[in-house]
């Protein structure tokens, strides 16, 4: 039996909720990493999950894209992490307090 | 298809080929130090773009501002009107960067990702299909992440950078989960399609598509610095280089209003909620929360990034009465233009005092107005006019905004925005004048010190457009008339 779009949907929702908890909650700068990235994977479940309901495929297109693009924002934020960790010794930004107002 | 000579494939072209050829250059060239080298090739470029952008404004008659259109990217007033704000910061940046670049590294790294995210926030102005936009979007962010960590043995620029990172790659996640779901309720992604797709929908998909309507307001709300999403604002102006506070603050800020008016706008028309109260409140909330926490600052580089978050409140009037009067997104598109001027002159001439004195604290401002008299008076000006005092631009663009609120009549609750308005630049006065007095009316009289010669060229540039737009503010007004969009056309539909 085949996957109705709500299952797919439901996914991405307890996806998306994780991922903003985690980046409301957490306060270590790589699992606020990871809890951007659960939410642009669930948004790139969306756009497959709509493409393959819809008559078009623009969703599975977008979907790459985003991959792409998010593999390339992950690149830049790892760089700007291990910069961080060479100067404090900690990826906790609650730790780095160098500006406050 | 896109014509191939049309201007946003002619600006990627110009501003690309060059982008991508300054770090080559700098690997295959062995001598160091040669910052004014790529300073002038990338100032070349953004000259040559901004020259094209506005020859094709004054004599090619530009099609009206459609906002929609079967392609991915529409050459239309509206657009040309960002574009040119934003080249204009872009060249801002890049001449105050030739003094203020002097004693770092990297200078062929740092011309290519500035005119890199140049091309994203030019075509995030153009771009008419939410695939288009987000790619342009990420291209105009993820530059300015390494710029503002650009500094790298100090540390208030890397917490800066990754503090922005965090919060800016949050607000793009937020923006594509947004966009599946529009993409899941319309079936397209082009902009005009997916309006009226909206317009046509069942009605037990609204819950979906106001959760997508909240997501995009969250998502550009962060670059906007809109008041619940503000947090990482100052932080991140305040550590970043001050040249490149430039570019956030009078740039991607901009361009996430470009990007707010295509969607949000359009989208809260088309789905015939009254979302506009609710942009009105988060518009009064920015401009109070921004204008109240710089009064307390000590930092001018923090005191200035709470006033654009003010600022980013004065926009939003004009995008909250918007389906009630065409005055509005005037008003708003008017602002946007000197803002982009008012900032980033006020920024450079901050990046001018850290490159000569390294101070940023506003104690030690005393009796700058006689140490440096050009860069003082640049800094005066663009205070004042962000504060909307007559002779200068700010003053229409304030104008017409909180006329816009006064005119509109429908709403009820709109008069109070324009209140509002009036009582927050009355209190960002308090504030302005208050640096004005450290630098003038305070400390001994010391020596004339050398000045940075480019940014007394900024400075310049900035005081006499400031001034001649508030002196003869017709053309000006003129062109933000035609560049509003036609709201007509979805109301009809």
């Amino acid at each position: 039996m085949s996957n109705t779009m709500l299952d797919f949907v439901i996914v991405s929702i307890a996806l998306l909720a994780i991922g903003i908890y985690g980046m409301s909650v957490k306060r270590n700068a790589i699992r606020m990493l990871f809890a951007v990235e659960m939410i642009v994977n669930a948004a790139n479940l969306n756009l497959v999950a709509f493409a393959r309901f819809l008559p078009n495929s623009q969703g599975q297109t977008f979907a790459l894209f985003s991959i792409a693009i998010a593999a390339a924002e992950v690149g830049v934020g790892l760089a700007l992490i291990i910069v961080a960790y060479r100067m404090y010794k900690n990826v906790d930004i609650a730790e780095f307090r160098s500006l406050k107002g | 298809m896109i014509e191939i000579t049309s201007t946003p494939i002619i600006l990627v072209a110009i501003l690309g080929t060059v982008g991508m050829i300054l770090p080559i250059i700098g690997i295959a060239k062995k001598e160091k130090g040669s910052n004014s080298f790529y300073a002038t090739i990338a100032f070349g470029a953004l000259i040559a773009s901004i020259g094209y952008v506005i020859y094709e404004t004054v004599t090619d008659q530009l099609p009206p501002s459609a906002l929609f259109s079967k392609d991915v990217l529409s050459n239309d007033s509206f657009s040309s009107l960002f574009a040119i704000a934003m080249l204009i910061v872009s060249i801002i940046t890049t001449a105050g960067s030739f003094n203020f670049m002097k004693n770092h590294s990297h200078h062929a790294v740092y011309y290519s990702l500035i005119l890199l995210s140049t091309i994203g926030m030019v075509l995030v102005a153009y771009s008419t299909d939410l695939v288009m936009l987000f790619v342009a979007w990420e291209l105009m962010s993820i530059p300015t992440y390494v710029l503002a960590g650009f500094l790298k043995k100090n540390p208030s620029s890397n917490e800066a950078a990754l503090k922005y990172f965090l919060f800016g790659a949050l607000s793009s996640a937020i923006i594509i989960y947004g966009i599946s779901l529009v993409y899941g309720i319309t079936g397209s992604t082009n902009i005009g399609e997916v309006m009226a797709g909206l317009q046509q929908m069942d009605p037990s998909l609204m819950p979906l598509a106001l959760l997508a309507a909240g997501m995009f307001i969250a998502g550009f709300g962060f670059k906007m610095g809109l008041v619940p999403f503000h947090m990482w604002l100052p932080d991140t102006y305040e550590g970043a280089p001050p040249t490149i506070t430039a570019l956030l603050a009078a740039g991607t800020k901009k361009a996430g209003f470009a990007a707010a008016l295509r969607v949000i706008i359009m989208g809260t028309i088309a789905l015939n909620v009254d979302w506009t109260l609710a942009l009105g409140v988060i518009a009064v909330m920015t401009m109070t929360v921004g204008n109240i926490a710089a009064i307390m600052q000590k930092n001018i580089s923090r005191m200035l990034a709470y006033s654009s978050i003010g600022h980013a409140g004065y926009i939003l009037i004009g995008l909250a009465v918007a389906p009630f009067t065409v005055l509005g997104i005037q008003g708003s598109l008017f602002h946007v233009l000197n803002h982009a001027v008012m900032k980033g002159a006020a920024f450079i001439a901050i990046a001018g005092i850290v490159a000569t004195l390294g101070i940023t604290n506003i104690d030690k401002l005393r009796g700058l107005g006689r140490k440096m008299p050009v860069i003082s008076i640049g800094l005066v000006i663009s205070l004042l006019a962000l504060a909307g005092v007559p002779p200068t631009s700010g003053f229409w663009s304030k104008l017409i905004l909180f006329g816009a609120a006064l005119d509109s009549g429908l709403p009820s609750w709109a008069p109070w925005l324009a209140i509002a308005g009036v009582l927050n630049s009355a209190l960002s006065l308090a504030y302005y004048g208050w640096i004005i007095r450290k630098m003038y009316f305070e400390g001994e009289t010391e020596k004339r010190i050398a000045e940075p010669k480019a940014i007394i060229g900024v400075m310049v540039f900035s005081i006499i457009f400031l001034v001649a737009i508030g002196v003869y503010p017709e053309p000006i007004i003129e062109f933000t008339r035609n560049a509003v969009p036609v709201l007509g056309f979805i109301a009809s539909k």
